[in-house]
């Protein structure tokens, strides 16, 4: 089967996953304006900014030769739940005869879930799909590790652009190895090569850490939200995702009674101000601010698209969080219309007023501990 | 002591019922004056600019009720009236909204969760042994008082099945109306004799019933003499015979039974277009109106979506409403005339 998938973050996951189970994969391109345009011009004008882009990247998937698209579903509250059925409207109503596999939650519909596992391993035999899994598991574990490091590396780097061009490079050693053993070279490879990058020196009290919140989408898929982790990292600020696919995943996978990851402490802490589930990542962004404000980050940037509903709701909480933890956020709402030059002057202001913010805490600090070099607290 | 029920959101659809039951219990009501342009201006100073108008009416409406002098504010958290299904994360998350955007009206918000498997409320006495706590209600009271805004919000139903508007059938279901059933129902009927054109308007109860929101659509569309029907008029299984063909459907209760109603009027011969009511940035409808404009081309009948915000202005309104219903007259005066040719 030509099959293809939604474009998010890093596709090289999925792509090894379908190709294991033999199938021909069709990547579709990193979304671009034009893939923007496409999705926009068939995709109702309210729907959220995710589902234009994944309509767009549909279509260009389509054109280069896809039958069968893989996808999750969802049962709500937040529209992300019903993106396939209107995607499959969409499609037959311009004509493209295409296969929709949609996987829905394991625990709330076991048997569809199973069958479409079934309709996606074809002959390979059991065995295999397990040892793919495991393998895939592995995989995505070990690239995440990796690029919280880029994360971190890349505000410091020597020359621009170095660390995006070596983490490039990984995913491509990643695409290349089809065995734990060569996983586990690659994944030293890429360890090296990250720590052979020229990095500046910066003094403790100068570093600054930023988290990224917000829904799924628009804060793993860089190609939409502008960059983010790049422009930030460019600004010489350490940065860290609120969502990791390697975390997603464990969350999903675990039933209920023995799931202590990480994403469900961080629920825990969006309990006081979300206490039930609403829908998308709303109490997840709620409680990753809260974690971050007591992991004593410097800011935090939460990414919605136009109009999200749970985001709304968790935007509305916003400034009480900020207070409550004293910790600056900024709200950036992306769609098609999202102006860079606007945002990125949003975003140095934010970063400066963060750094103005981090020197008057340690300052304060200082002073109240009576520190021994008092001349610290005056440079600037 | 007394409650105060905004008169915003779901309000025009529990209204008979929750009144009833205040009532019963002796509990005072102060009710939110109907929108006005200081509620309005109110709620959306002091709401995200993002979020859609019935939400932003209703934090108005909440700080409208403040300034009255409830004691108690009743902002219920509607989390489910129907198994597996939902509400729009907006409504599942409003009393954090409140509370969070006015910490002062957190101690005297009323929030129960609305978890129920019918949109009869009286299900779960649960959700309303808060009151029993607040109120120094005995248990056999509360179950008393719920039994009768449950027999008031079925007749309320059984009034709006019948045709009448939900102004009409929540002034007959309390027995306040100056004219009899008897009256009523021959005026009903008058006006209804021979409407030239009938429409179905697709919107949701806050929406259209709120004359400041929709810019009074349905009085505006009666005034051509037009005959409008709305989802609340169609029985609940009619509405599910028409999902039963549809793999997955919406998961927001009234989403989903606008999708169905919207598509028993496509398949209602009497019907002879559709206006579907939606507020900017409504999340839900952005999907349900997708799938009823296309098919709209299918059904051959006309369709037209009224985007409606803070900001909306009554005249392009009137004016695309009068061409929408000017275009449905002449198509129908034209079938006539080739019927007759």
């Amino acid at each position: 089967m030509k099959v293809t998938f939604p474009y998010m973050g890093t596709t090289v996951v999925y792509k090894k996953l379908l190709e294991m189970l033999g199938h021909d994969v069709i990547l579709p391109p990193k979304p671009t304006r034009t893939t923007i345009n496409l999705g926009v011009k068939y995709s109702p004008e309210f729907a959220c900014f995710p589902l234009k882009v994944i309509m767009g990247s549909y279509f260009e998937a389509i054109q280069k030769g896809a039958e069968v698209i893989v996808t999750s579903g969802g049962n709500g509250p937040c529209r992300a739940g019903f993106y396939e059925r209107v995607h499959q409207r969409i499609l037959e109503s311009e004509g493209y005869d295409v296969d929709f596999i949609v996987f829905d939650s394991m625990f709330r519909d076991p048997k569809t879930f199973f069958r479409n596992i079934k309709k996606l391993r074809d002959r390979t035999p059991w065995i295999q799909v397990m040892k793919s899994l495991l393998l895939i598991y592995d995989m995505i574990g070990k690239l995440d590790n990796l690029e919280k490091k880029v994360q971190c590396i890349r505000a410091y780097e020597k020359n621009r652009g170095e660390t995006s061009r070596i983490w490039e490079k990984i995913q491509y050693d990643f695409d290349q190895a089809f065995s734990f053993a060569s996983m586990k070279k690659a994944f030293k490879l890429g360890k090296e090569k990250l720590n052979s990058v020229p990095i500046h020196h910066i003094e403790e009290e100068e570093q600054i850490r930023i988290g990224i919140v917000g829904e799924i989408y628009v804060v793993m898929e860089d190609s939409i939200n502008m960059k983010m982790e790049q422009v930030l990292n460019s600004l010489g600020a350490e940065v860290e995702r609120s969502q990791y696919l390697s975390q997603w995943v464990t969350y999903n996978m675990l039933p209920k009674w023995m799931n202590w990851t990480h994403e469900n402490a961080v629920l825990k802490k969006g309990e006081p101000y979300i206490p039930i589930l609403i829908g998308g990542h709303a109490k997840q962004s709620v409680g990753q601010i809260v974690d971050y404000g007591q992991r004593k980050f410097d800011g935090v940037v939460h990414l919605m698209p136009f109009g999200c509903l749970p985001e709304l709701v968790s935007q509305s909480i916003i400034p009480k969080i900020s207070e409550d933890y004293n910790i600056p956020v900024l709200t950036i709402s992306l769609d098609e219309q999202t102006g860079i030059a606007n945002n990125q002057t949003r975003i140095e202001a934010f970063v400066d007023l963060v750094r103005g913010k981090r020197k008057q805490r340690l300052n304060g600090k200082t002073k109240l501990s009576r520190n021994k070099r008092e001349h610290c607290c005056s440079s600037s | 002591m007394k409650i105060g029920i905004p008169q915003a959101l779901l309000y025009h659809y529990y209204y008979p019922f929750w009144k009833t039951y205040f009532d019963s219990l002796e509990i005072e009501t102060i009710i939110s004056s109907p929108t006005n342009k200081r509620i309005m201006d109110q709620g959306v100073k002091y709401s995200v600019p993002e979020m859609c108008v019935p939400i932003k009416v209703y934090l108005g409406h909440v700080l409208e009720l403040v300034d009255k002098g409830a004691d108690y504010i009743f902002v219920p958290r509607f989390v489910s009236i129907q198994k597996g299904q939902f509400f729009c994360p907006k409504f599942m998350g409003l009393p954090d909204i409140i509370r969070h955007s006015f910490p002062e009206m957190e101690p005297i918000m009323i929030s129960p969760y609305i978890e129920s498997t019918t949109d009869d409320l009286a299900t779960s006495i649960k959700q309303y042994q808060v009151f029993e706590e607040k109120f120094g209600i005995s248990r056999r009271d509360n179950r008393k008082a719920l039994k009768n805004a449950e027999s008031v919000w079925k007749s309320f139903r059984e009034y709006s099945l019948r045709g009448y508007d939900i102004s009409e059938a929540a002034a007959l279901s309390m027995n306040d109306g100056h004219k009899t059933l008897k009256q009523r129902k021959s005026e009903v009927k008058e006006r209804f004799e021979t409407p030239e054109v009938t429409i179905g308007v697709l919107g949701y109860v806050y929406n259209i019933y709120d004359s400041v929101i929709s810019l009074d659509i349905l009085n505006r569309l009666k005034e051509m003499g037009v005959k409008v029907r709305t989802f609340e008029m169609i029985d609940d299984d009619v509405l599910k015979e028409q999902l039963s063909s549809i793999p997955k459907t919406l998961f927001w209760t009234f989403s989903d039974k606008l999708f169905a109603a919207g598509n028993h009027f496509y398949h209602d011969s009497e019907i002879d277009g559709i206006i579907h009511v939606t507020a900017f940035g409504c999340g839900p409808d952005s999907m349900l109106g997708k799938l009823l404009e296309l098919d709209s081309t299918k059904h051959e009948k006309p369709f037209m979506t009224l985007r409606i915000d803070e900001h909306s202005g009554e005249n392009h309104l009137q004016t695309r409403v009068e061409a929408f219903v000017d275009m449905l007259k002449r198509k129908k005066r034209k079938v006539k005339r080739g019927a007759l040719a």
